[in-house]
């Protein structure tokens, strides 16, 4: 999804320095600080984690940190909610299977 | 155990209310947020708030949050942020997870305004990554400069799914429909007229059957459902979109309350678990108080003067003031909230079928099922005149507590009566001088300026205009109707931006002249 470059009420969107980070071990780009959830999804990323019983997809869907459907294993730490966590230069982010990284 | 004289649980608009009033009389003050930034959902509201000056009306909701934050920091106010209160009870002890550890604190008085949490729905594909709530594409696109999704279909017409359609479409997305299962448009009338006028059609009666999509929404199915909410067979209708938006209500997040011991009640008018509560947000347990969402489902303007009330109250409790000094305080308040919970959408006539405004004129049916008032009822409303030369014309068709298009005009031409609630009207002998304030400052965005006839067969409508890229002078494209048809060829002579006018371009344009009182937004070719 795209960046909302010029917003016609909020302006330029204030950012922090460009990170690079990694997705399933792919280089991806971000601002610092900003949820490693947006980041994902400025890169296309639908896809969190599976549920552990019946493998279903789940992505971003409260953005606030309550829903916890957003979790991912960030710097091998699973159950992080990514919406709420803010992105770090480096950091490895994994798709979630279960309570496990997947793959 | 450290000790404060108030705790207060949450620093959205209602919690910093209170602790600013508490604050300034001299109360020693300890607020505790869940969230890295303080303001609650303040900063995701890019609209003008409603009501009337002392309310905030037509400053936008992050100003406000501006505002509540710099007054609190000067207050001295300590406000903990990403400490998730996780117990309290009835000793008023809470218990805060400050990142890994568990910290103890004993209040003399406890406030919570921990607000409320958004509803779901359930269908078939909702748990598929891009169903969102309608909170989260306000946080993605007004807080983090992302678009949720860039084709999208909204659940839910009350204001929550008509602002978020809007600013959906600020922030550049397409909104394919607006679906709600009731009868009517739950939300302002004007909030859907300013949607509707872009092109987004509604369908009310109806509801989602499907998602469809492997990994990630590809598409929706609605269909249509009977009185009794049953679907119609063969009345589905399918979208390709890649998200779909929920906007289905609120609930109070109260469990704080109940674990304290506090009396509750399920009362579905305000929102679902809420505690009983005294006048001033006082809970059945002495010194602890519930303000804002968490004790009943309204807006930010009614929380925060809740917030200020518990604020008074505890400052009273605490002997910082005397019974007479808060009985003064709290009058003030008292005739604030109740300006603001006046009209058709008051929370006692929640539920209620409205067919009537105040004035005894018919309510736009039109309105209710589609978004938009049609052209054959809009001219029973006062505001809607004919003048001739520039005049505003006012497409406020129904009985809310807002009144900043009377103050805009230095002209006086606009006035909305006795009450906050009545709708406006132009005064017969009024000069307008086309400054374009009226325009600008109506927080439903159902103020234009018309001038009918030119003389050479055209007219011009002026109209807000909130969108990027804004277009120029000269250019040619179509005039759309209330219903976001194309009617009309039309060109833009005229843009306005001044700074008063806070980011609302006034956009006019020249139109055939049969057209002037229908076409209602701008569309270049």
């Amino acid at each position: 999804m795209s960046r909302i470059d010029e917003h016609p009420i909020l302006g330029e969107t204030k950012k922090g320095r460009e990170v690079e980070f990694t997705f399933d071990g792919k280089k991806m780009k971000g601002y610092e600080n900003e949820p490693i959830a947006i980041a994902l999804k400025a890169n296309g990323v639908m896809i969190h984690r599976y549920t552990k019983k019946e493998h279903k997809p789940r992505g971003l869907f409260c953005a606030i940190g309550r829903c916890t459907d957003c979790v991912m294993v960030v710097d091998g730490k699973p159950n992080i909610r990514t919406c709420v966590t803010p992105l770090k230069e480096g950091m490895e982010v994994r798709t979630q299977d279960g309570t496990k990284a997947a793959g | 155990m450290k000790r404060y004289e108030v705790i207060i649980v949450g620093a959205g608009p209602s919690g910093l209310s209170a602790a600013i009033e508490a604050a300034k009389r001299g109360v020693k003050v300890i607020v505790f947020d869940e969230n890295e930034k303080p303001g609650g959902q303040l900063f995701k509201q890019i609209h003008k708030f409603f009501g009337s000056k002392e309310h905030h009306a037509k400053v936008r909701g992050f100003r406000i949050g501006d505002e509540l934050l710099e007054e609190a920091a000067k207050l001295g106010v300590e406000v903990v942020l990403n400490a998730t209160v996780v117990g309290l009870y009835s000793d008023k002890e809470v218990v805060v997870k400050i990142d890994e550890s568990i910290h103890h604190y004993k209040g003399d008085t406890v406030i919570i305004a921990t607000g409320a949490a958004e509803n779901m729905v359930t269908f078939p594909g909702w748990t598929l990554p891009g169903v969102i709530g309608a909170g989260a594409a306000q946080t993605m696109m007004n807080l983090h400069g992302i678009q949720p999704g860039k084709k999208i279909l909204m659940l839910g017409s009350g204001n929550v799914g008509l602002v978020v359609s809007f600013q959906l479409i600020q922030a550049g997305c397409e909104v394919v429909a607006i679906v709600d299962a009731a009868p009517r448009v739950g939300g302002y009338g004007v909030h859907a007229a300013k949607v509707a006028r872009t092109g987004v059609p509604f369908y009310l009666s109806h509801t989602i059957k499907e998602v469809s999509g492997e990994d990630c929404v590809t598409g929706v199915t609605i269909n249509e459902v009977d009185e009794h909410f049953t679907p119609i067979p063969g009345s589905e209708k399918t979208f390709d979109v890649d998200t779909v938006c929920l906007a289905v209500g609120l609930s109070p997040m109260s469990q704080l309350l109940k674990m304290a011991g506090c009396e509750m009640e399920d009362n579905p008018k305000r929102g679902g678990q809420v505690p009983i509560v005294d006048e001033y947000g006082q809970c059945s347990v002495d010194g602890i108080f519930a303000v804002g969402d968490v004790s009943g489902i309204e807006e930010a303007s009614s929380a925060m003067i809740e917030g200020k009330m518990a604020g008074v109250c505890v400052s009273e409790y605490l002997g910082y003031i005397d019974e007479a000094e808060k009985k003064e305080e709290l009058a003030k308040f008292d005739k604030d909230l109740s300006s603001l919970r006046q009209g058709m959408f008051a929370p006692e006539n929640r539920g209620k079928v409205i067919e009537k405004t105040e004035e005894g004129i018919d309510i736009s049916k039109n309105l209710l099922r589609n978004g938009f008032v049609a052209d054959d009822e809009i001219e029973r409303f006062p505001g809607v005149v004919h003048k001739v030369g520039v005049h505003p014309v006012i497409e406020c068709t129904q009985n809310i507590p807002c009144n900043p298009c009377q103050d805009a005009c230095s002209k006086g031409c606009i006035s909305i009566g006795n009450n906050i609630t009545c709708l406006p009207f132009v005064k017969d002998d009024s000069q307008c001088i086309n400054c374009g304030m009226c325009v600008a400052n109506c927080s439903g965005q159902a103020i234009f300026l018309v001038d009918e006839d030119l003389g050479d067969g055209s007219a011009t409508v002026t109209l807000p205009y909130e969108f990027t890229p804004l277009p120029e002078v000269g250019t040619k494209g179509f005039g759309l109707s209330r219903s976001g048809e194309k009617i009309c060829e039309a060109e833009v002579v005229s843009i306005k931006s001044v700074k008063a006018f806070d980011h609302t371009n006034l956009l006019t344009m020249k139109v055939p002249k049969e057209y002037a009182m229908k076409a209602r937004f701008f569309k270049c070719s």
